[in-house]
């Protein structure tokens, strides 16, 4: 009974883990390219945003802005690829500078920080950092991953 | 093949005119040269101390903020640490400590200083260069400082620090923080000030408003304010070496004037002779032209050495005036070499070129008058 309750746990251990995406982001080359502005995303550390595939290919962006127009397109970016074959996403925290899990991330519209394609949604790992940024920079609102619709990104052009 | 075969011809020749005339060419490259030592001297100096400037502010933190009171800086409340800390944006902060000692016997100020990265043993230090060599100390020796409340404290030396720049560590003394708060009797709950550090640099002034608004009493300083109180305190050692060399920027004028506003009949005559046995106006304009380049390059080369040597390995001797009351510590003050090919090049077309230009002009103005003409004058 106990061999069985611990396979058991093992194999939900090993699929939540799948689930959440276990890929660790990757450090921009001086080759990647944003996939949607054309921009080399090495130079700007500070916004990188990516989106890793389960088959360990990658799309890196400059601002999480661009990344979302991908990802809500992705018919036109990346035919090849299907939302479910995401594993995992990472935004770089604002504050700390550091990759965060982008499905988890809040996001600030409408602050006054601009990233290298202009106005942004700041990522935060944290909804209180979030907050006290809104409260800092003017943003207008804070938003989570799925919330983020494509009339959003196009106030921000 | 025939091209630079006719060059060398005509460089020959003008290297033998050159030496015909040999007292009046030497005497033109010595006050050349001079003009250039001087030139490069000051250009060297700057940039010398510009550079020490960005090595000093290369590890320096993003922030520090000081406590005031009326104005003055204070001692800092470790609690403020706390509250600095909880500011979003803010990675880390640390309160430090340091301080001056003036030392009556050698009448001069030590920057006294507790290392944020390294642990120093109680009762001992590790002192900068100039100290070691003003004190005539030297690892293992014992020195004694008196403290505020007229205790003598005893310290053995453990080490002598050698930076790449003496700027930097020369009056330097590092001790445990035991022994800096008993010299000055400074409380436990106090730092002297504290220093931040910002991941994102975006977050600098938001992070510094806040402060402001967090603990009124206190003065955020940012790096980059920093380097503007450097830069404006080396600029102004720089300022008065800029006089010294506009003037000789105006005595290069009045030179490179003189020889452009016209030749000697002696080579008046030359050109006339050499256009007489056939030599073409572009020959005769070749020949100045390499006569110019073999004067000013010389002299270019020779004033470069020369400024060179004197700027880091004489201490820059001539500058003293403007060097002294940087500090008592430094009587010896050798500034690491650092020379860039934008300052050769500025150099090189502050002097050379101008030089060059000069003396073809008047060559051709004479090579393209009658040979006739000049002979019989």
């Amino acid at each position: 009974m106990n061999k069985i309750l611990f396979a058991v746990s093992i194999v939900v251990l090993l699929v939540s883990y799948a689930a959440a995406g276990d890929k660790k982001p990757v450090k921009p080359g001086a080759h990647d390219k944003c996939p949607v502005c054309g921009m080399f995303v090495a130079k700007y550390p500070d916004f990188l945003a990516q989106i890793i595939f389960k088959d360990g290919s990658y799309a890196m962006f400059d601002g999480p802005k661009d990344m979302f127009k991908y990802y809500l397109n992705m018919k036109a970016y990346n035919p090849s690829k299907k939302t479910a074959d995401i594993d995992s996403v990472y935004v770089t925290d604002y504050y700390s500078l550091t990759p965060v899990d982008g499905l988890k991330a809040y996001y600030v519209i409408g602050s006054d920080v601009y990233g290298p394609m202009g106005r942004e949604l700041i990522p935060f790992g944290k909804e209180a950092d979030a907050k006290e940024f809104m409260k800092d920079h003017k943003g207008k609102t804070i938003v989570t991953f799925n919330k983020v619709t494509a009339v959003m990104l196009k106030e921000l052009e | 093949m025939k091209q630079i075969e006719a060059q060398r011809n005509i460089l020959d020749f003008t290297l033998s005119s050159l030496f015909r005339r040999k007292g009046k060419n030497t005497a033109l490259v010595l006050v050349y040269t001079l003009i250039v030592f001087l030139l490069a001297s000051v250009m060297f100096f700057t940039h010398a101390i510009r550079n020490e400037a960005a090595l000093t502010l290369k590890d320096a933190p993003e922030m520090v903020v000081q406590k005031l009171m009326a104005g003055r800086q204070d001692l800092m409340p470790l609690e403020y640490l706390e509250k600095i800390r909880a500011v979003r944006g803010v990675s880390s902060v640390k309160g430090r400590l340091w301080g001056y000692y003036f030392d009556p016997y050698f009448g001069v100020n030590y920057t006294l200083m507790v290392p944020g990265n390294e642990q120093i043993k109680p009762g001992t230090i590790v002192t900068g260069e100039g100290i070691s060599k003003n004190r005539a100390v030297e690892q293992g020796d014992f020195q004694a400082f008196r403290a505020y409340n007229n205790n003598t404290l005893l310290f053995q030396i453990t080490r002598v620090l050698s930076s790449e720049s003496a700027l930097l560590t020369s009056d330097l003394i590092l001790m445990s923080e035991q022994d800096f708060r008993s010299i000055f009797g400074m409380p436990r709950t106090h730092v002297t000030d504290i220093v931040l550090t910002v991941k994102n640099p975006r977050e600098l002034g938001t992070i510094a408003n806040k402060i402001v608004q967090l603990l009124p009493d206190t003065r955020p300083i940012m790096r980059d304010e920093i380097l503007r109180t450097y830069d404006s305190v080396f600029n102004w050692r720089g300022g008065l070496l800029i006089v010294i060399l506009s003037v000789s920027v105006f005595c290069f004028v009045i030179f490179a004037w003189d020889k452009a506003s016209g030749l000697g009949a002696e080579e008046r005559r030359e050109i006339g002779i050499l256009k007489a046995i056939g030599w073409e106006t572009s020959d005769i304009i070749l020949m100045k032209f390499w006569e110019g380049v073999v004067v000013s390059l010389s002299a270019f080369l020779l004033g470069i050495l020369l400024a060179y040597a004197h700027i880091f390995f004489f201490s820059s001797l001539l500058f003293g005036p403007v060097m002294k009351g940087w500090s008592v510590l430094y009587p010896e003050f050798r500034l690491v070499p650092f020379i860039d090919a934008y300052q050769i090049s500025t150099l090189f077309f502050l002097t050379v070129l101008p030089y060059t230009v000069a003396t073809i002009i008047p060559s051709w103005r004479a090579a393209t008058i009658d040979p006739d003409l000049i002979m019989r004058s």
